[in-house]
């Protein structure tokens, strides 16, 4: 079968640190795949590879008809993990600007909007300022604004994250919908239990590695273990790097400037106390 | 959808934005719109009033002379002057030298003190006064206003008493008839003399300043919220990303200029209605003036906007642009005092100031071909390296990365 989207030996490093190394990873048509790692594992950066906005240090990011993603993108649907909302536009011209960026007639978005927006149960907020939103309201917001175009790729950088019980349901419950109708969803998260109950393929990412890649039942056969939280720590036992934007180094400039201002600490440990 | 209504859709989106503030319309229309009606119009009706009531209060004025003639002391009483008489203090080195009447004025006793002494034909004097109290000073001019009067009528006295003609004696050179007609400048050039030094200045100060805070909200503030990703992973190149930030700035920062010019030219039209005409101009100047303007609000925005995106931070990028802003009023103070009838070519190959003083030639309606040559050469390799440099910081990966 021909996949919707692959990545061929795609590295991707900033600078001297490797922040993926060698993935080779195809996406097929009607599935919800689970990228699943700890902070700092790579997970949002493989989704930034996917929907174009990184370009591949080595390899290639391709869709089903091998053009490189950057020309398609009309194809994604991306929800990053902040959301990315304008607070001073309402939630309907925050889609709006997204939909006729994708060169969408407005009255075909409004229709597909709607339809979700009433799934979601947010169709009575469209028309008010996202300032006032809630975590979940935004939530919610930013993935009509995904779907507005009728993407064939959904990507969602922790969609869940900061959601209330019932927000986080209601988007699982959408994700969950989406795959019945056919999409396809890339669906970043650390919570297991979450990839387990809405994904179908878990792909484990640790250090900018694939540590893993199947189903839950898969995983645990590979593993030897009886639980997926389980089958994951024995996956990814090397430790954890930090997050690759805080391995980022000031300038030459800024770095001798903030040692003339950082004081040496004289502080000693007294071992008598 | 081809680039061009991609552009407009980033541009349009972004000015909707930007308005939907309050205070941007406050800072962009209404401070541009009243700021020059105000100062021409609001502030010298302010001086008048404070003036005439200045003019209608009384003042003490203390007189300190031996021989001081009584119709002077009339005269200056006729001026809403208080007097109050007493000899001439002893051991005065000058009469000048404050001695112990320093104290009368510094604690408001008297508004002014006038001493007066006669030596031979020639009389002395000399006016006290504090000059931080304006009714001190006050004082002192209304003194003054009475001693030149009396002086003159002096000086015509011993003029007859010579046997002269006191006019002839006093002005044997003047002017023959009107000193305006003598101009050979027509209204409209006198129009595009005074606009030369008024237009450049105030384009170039408010484009500096209005361009700052879009640049900074659209470039580093949309990374600081979080709305740069998702714009990134839209089908829309970083090139017509930045075009449409760039024209959203440069639209932002055009209404705000003109509206200040029209104050400008309101506040003209008002103080001097009498004497100033609509500027006369050639198509070609208004063209190259057209011109002139684009090449400054490029180059202007599309450096702001690469030093905004560069920034790390919001707060990083306006401690790097209010210092660049400071730094442009330099060239426009340049500008100002350069002598055009005599302009040395090589100015006109400074970038930003080329195109200020290329604006002061073209509004006196002189259009010198080398000048034009030389800044639309300079201005247009400037634009492009400007402009480059903005989609190079544009296309940088980490620029939705970088955080504060």
């Amino acid at each position: 079968m021909q996949p919707l989207l692959s990545l061929k030996n795609v590295k991707k490093s900033f600078g001297d640190v490797q922040a993926i190394e060698y993935v080779n990873l195809n996406i097929y048509k009607n599935s919800v795949i689970g990228l699943v790692g700890g902070n700092g594992a790579g997970k949002t950066t493989l989704l930034r590879l996917m929907s174009g906005v990184y370009r591949p240090t080595e390899g290639s990011v391709n869709l089903e008809n091998n053009r490189p993603v950057t020309e398609m993108r009309s194809v994604l649907g991306v929800v990053p993990e902040s959301t990315g909302l304008y607070s001073k536009l309402t939630a309907w011209e925050n889609i709006r600007y997204h939909s006729r960026l994708h060169g969408i007639d407005d009255q075909l978005a409004w229709n597909r909007t709607y339809r979700f927006a009433k799934l979601l149960d947010i169709d009575g907020s469209l028309h008010r300022y996202t300032e006032g939103f809630s975590r979940g309201m935004k939530q919610k917001t930013a993935l009509l604004r995904a779907l507005a175009h009728g993407p064939q790729i959904l990507l969602l950088d922790e969609p869940t994250g900061g959601l209330d019980v019932t927000s986080a349901r209601t988007v699982r419950k959408l994700v969950m919908k989406l795959k019945d109708e056919g999409g396809t969803v890339v669906y970043s998260t650390h919570h297991l239990a979450e990839a387990q109950q809405v994904c179908d393929r878990i792909i484990i990412v640790h250090n900018g590695i694939i540590q893993a890649d199947g189903t839950p039942d898969e995983l645990l056969e590979l593993t030897q273990t009886s639980t997926l939280e389980e089958a994951y720590v024995s996956l990814t036992k090397e430790t954890a790097r930090p997050r690759m934007e805080e391995t980022e180094k000031p300038s030459k400039i800024s770095a001798i400037w903030r040692r003339l201002f950082t004081p040496s600490s004289s502080l000693e440990v007294n071992e008598d106390e | 959808m081809n680039s061009r209504k991609r552009i407009f859709i980033v541009a349009k989106k972004e000015i909707i934005e930007f308005v939907r503030d309050w205070r941007t319309i406050v800072a962009l229309v209404l401070i541009p719109l009243l700021l020059f009606p105000l100062l021409f119009i609001a502030f010298p009706i302010v001086m008048q009033n404070e003036a005439a009531e200045l003019n209608e209060k009384t003042v003490h004025v203390l007189i300190q002379s031996d021989e001081i003639e009584s119709s002077l002391i009339m005269e200056i009483e006729n001026q809403s002057v208080l007097t109050t008489t007493q000899e001439m203090p002893a051991n005065l080195l000058t009469l000048s030298d404050s001695g112990n009447d320093t104290e009368r004025l510094r604690n408001l006793e008297y508004d002014a003190i006038l001493r007066m002494e006669q030596r031979n034909d020639t009389w002395y004097y000399a006016i006290l006064h504090l000059s931080t109290s304006e009714q001190s000073n006050e004082a002192r001019s209304r003194i003054l206003d009475v001693l030149i009067q009396w002086e003159e009528n002096l000086t015509s006295e011993r003029i007859e008493s010579a046997g002269l003609d006191v006019d002839s004696t006093l002005n044997p050179v003047r002017w023959d008839g009107s000193i305006k007609d003598a101009d050979v400048a027509t209204k409209g050039e006198q129009a595009g003399m005074l606009l030369s030094l008024f237009i450049p200045f105030v384009l170039a100060i408010w484009t500096a300043s209005a361009a700052v805070q879009p640049s900074i909200d659209m470039t580093v503030g949309e990374r600081e919220r979080g709305t740069l990703e998702s714009l990134l992973s839209l089908p829309l190149s970083r090139s017509e990303l930045l075009l449409g930030k760039w024209l959203a700035v440069v639209s932002i920062t055009a209404v705000g200029v003109t509206l200040q010019i029209t104050g400008l030219l309101f506040g003209i039209a008002y103080l001097a209605s009498d004497f100033i005409d609509v500027p006369s101009l050639s198509v070609i100047a208004i063209l190259l003036l057209a011109l002139a303007v684009a090449f400054y609000g490029t180059m202007v925005i599309a450096l702001y906007l690469a030093l905004a995106m560069r920034s790390k931070s919001v707060k990083e990028a306006g401690s790097v642009l209010t210092p660049i802003t400071l730094a442009m009023i330099m060239p426009i103070l340049l500008t100002q005092f350069i002598n055009l009838d005599d302009v040395e070519m090589f100015w006109f190959g400074i970038p930003f100031v080329n195109v200020l003083l290329g604006l002061r030639e073209l509004l006196l309606n002189r259009i010198i071909i080398e000048h034009v040559l030389v800044w639309v050469l300079v201005s247009s390799i400037v634009c492009f390296l400007t402009i480059r440099y903005a989609a190079k910081q544009f296309n940088r990966e980490d620029i939705i990365t970088t955080k504060s």
